[in-house]
């Protein structure tokens, strides 16, 4: 069962949800879902303690992204 | 999701898989065979502690005990019968042991070894334990395969331990 | 929630008959029971006859001692992960655990979103490389169409991606006609496979 929301989002916004849409394949609801669920993975590993890093493949450089 | 397609298609399919292996992922890979020396004891305990929690349930289930009415009767906690029947990695204390082989009359030394707390010497046993643990499954009431797969282990039990004069 | 079911068939390998069985979208508490009560022991079995005909004695290293109870516990709730199970004759045939937080590797489809298979397995007896007859077949290949219809649905377009075991290989490269990407360092050396939405729609049509 899927059910309908109506979402207000702004000129940039939209002008990213469509650029997403078109680098991914999928359709503008896809990529919310996707959003969503990747939100959702992030959120539960932080709330555990871990922290979310990313890391650039040549130079080793780490950053931190903060989500608190 | 509710995939819909005929017979004919998931068939043809299943016909077109043959014999093939289908394992993937990380999870799915077997228990490595790893070569021991001589003096070495093979690693067995896992098995027989999938059969003490088994024999722990089924017991429970044939006396018409609820987990809480064993954990009353055997003075134990009853967080640690669930643990017991759950968790093939549980070790129990010898008197949690002591006390369910009391509960349901069978040889202490025996259930010892099968609950992990003692380094079991015999491959008969063990052989039993796994087809025990493969015959029993985890219904509400025992079957009459339960009760059948319950009573020749029971007896292995029994007469097991008289042999080895424990 | 329970789990959506679809009516699908498997092949009695003894028999060549038709085998009625369920496709659940979901891996609930009585397939994680047959895990634990049927597959491993029927698997430490076979291990153990094994050992006896001369292989090297078998120790349980601590991956096989990872818990389905544990894993399952810990992704339930989250949109993410997914799994399938396969039921017939009243037990578990088959499990697959799926990710949908990883991007396609191939060319030309890289970082689009897929289907992964962190995990998939057929029951021991349903698997003809422990040596004895499996007793079903079709398991894999309904495991692995319903990742594929997954991605349909999530808009993924048929994209979906595994590491095989070696001795599976043959099945993904050459039954499904997967692209094989080759050993993957990151993942003990495992060959890493996709299907691209073209590949994906001509394994459905076969």
């Amino acid at each position: 069962m899927k059910r309908t929301m109506t979402l207000n989002l702004t000129e940039l916004e939209m002008r990213v949800l469509d650029a997403l849409s078109l680098r991914k394949d999928l359709s503008k609801t896809a990529v919310l879902r996707q959003a969503l669920r990747l939100y959702q993975t992030v959120d539960a590993r932080v709330e555990k303690g871990d922290k979310l890093l990313f890391e650039n493949e040549q130079t080793k450089e780490k950053a931190e992204l903060m989500l608190l | 999701m509710i995939i819909d397609r005929s017979k004919e298609w998931w068939l043809a399919r299943a016909a077109r898989e043959g014999n093939a292996a289908v394992s993937a992922g990380l999870l799915a890979i077997d228990p490595v065979a790893e070569t021991h020396s001589a003096t070495e004891q093979p690693v067995s305990a896992e098995e027989n502690r999938i059969a003490f929690g088994k024999f722990v349930n089924l017991m429970r289930r044939q006396q018409g005990y609820s987990i809480e009415k064993l954990a009353d009767e055997a003075d134990l906690d009853a967080s640690e019968v669930l643990v017991i029947e759950d968790d093939v990695h549980y070790l129990p204390e010898p008197r949690t042991v002591y006390k369910l082989a009391q509960i349901f009359k069978v040889p202490q030394g025996k259930l010892m070894e099968l609950a992990g707390l003692v380094v079991a010497n015999d491959d008969d046993l063990r052989r039993e334990a796994v087809r025990f643990a493969a015959r029993s499954e985890s219904m509400e009431r025992l079957t009459s395969a339960e009760s059948e797969a319950l009573a020749a282990f029971v007896a292995v039990l029994s007469k097991r331990d008289g042999k080895a004069g424990n | 929630m329970s789990a959506e079911i679809s009516r699908i068939y498997l092949l009695d390998a003894a028999t060549g008959g038709a085998v009625e069985a369920e496709l659940r979208d979901a891996i609930e508490a009585e397939n994680l029971n047959d895990w634990q009560t049927k597959w491993q022991p029927a698997l430490l079995g076979v291990l153990q006859g094994l050992a006896r005909k001369g292989v090297p004695q078998a120790q349980w290293p601590q991956s096989w001692h990872w818990n389905w109870q544990e894993k399952t516990a810990r992704v339930s709730g989250l949109l993410a992960y997914k799994g399938f199970s396969i039921v017939a004759l009243g037990e578990t045939q088959g499990l697959a655990q799926i990710d949908l937080t990883k991007s396609a590797r191939i060319l030309g489809e890289a970082g689009k979103p897929i289907v992964y298979i962190d995990y998939l397995e057929a029951a021991p007896w349903n698997r003809p490389e422990l040596g004895g007859s499996a007793r079903l077949r079709g398991v894999g290949t309904a495991l692995i169409t319903a990742a594929v219809f997954l991605s349909l649905e999530e808009g993924f377009k048929g994209r979906i991606g595994l590491h095989s075991l070696p001795q599976a290989d043959t099945f993904y490269r050459d039954r499904c006609g997967m692209t094989d990407l080759g050993p993957d360092p990151d993942c003990q050396n495992l060959r890493y496979f996709e299907f691209t939405p073209g590949q994906a729609g001509t394994f459905l049509e076969e």
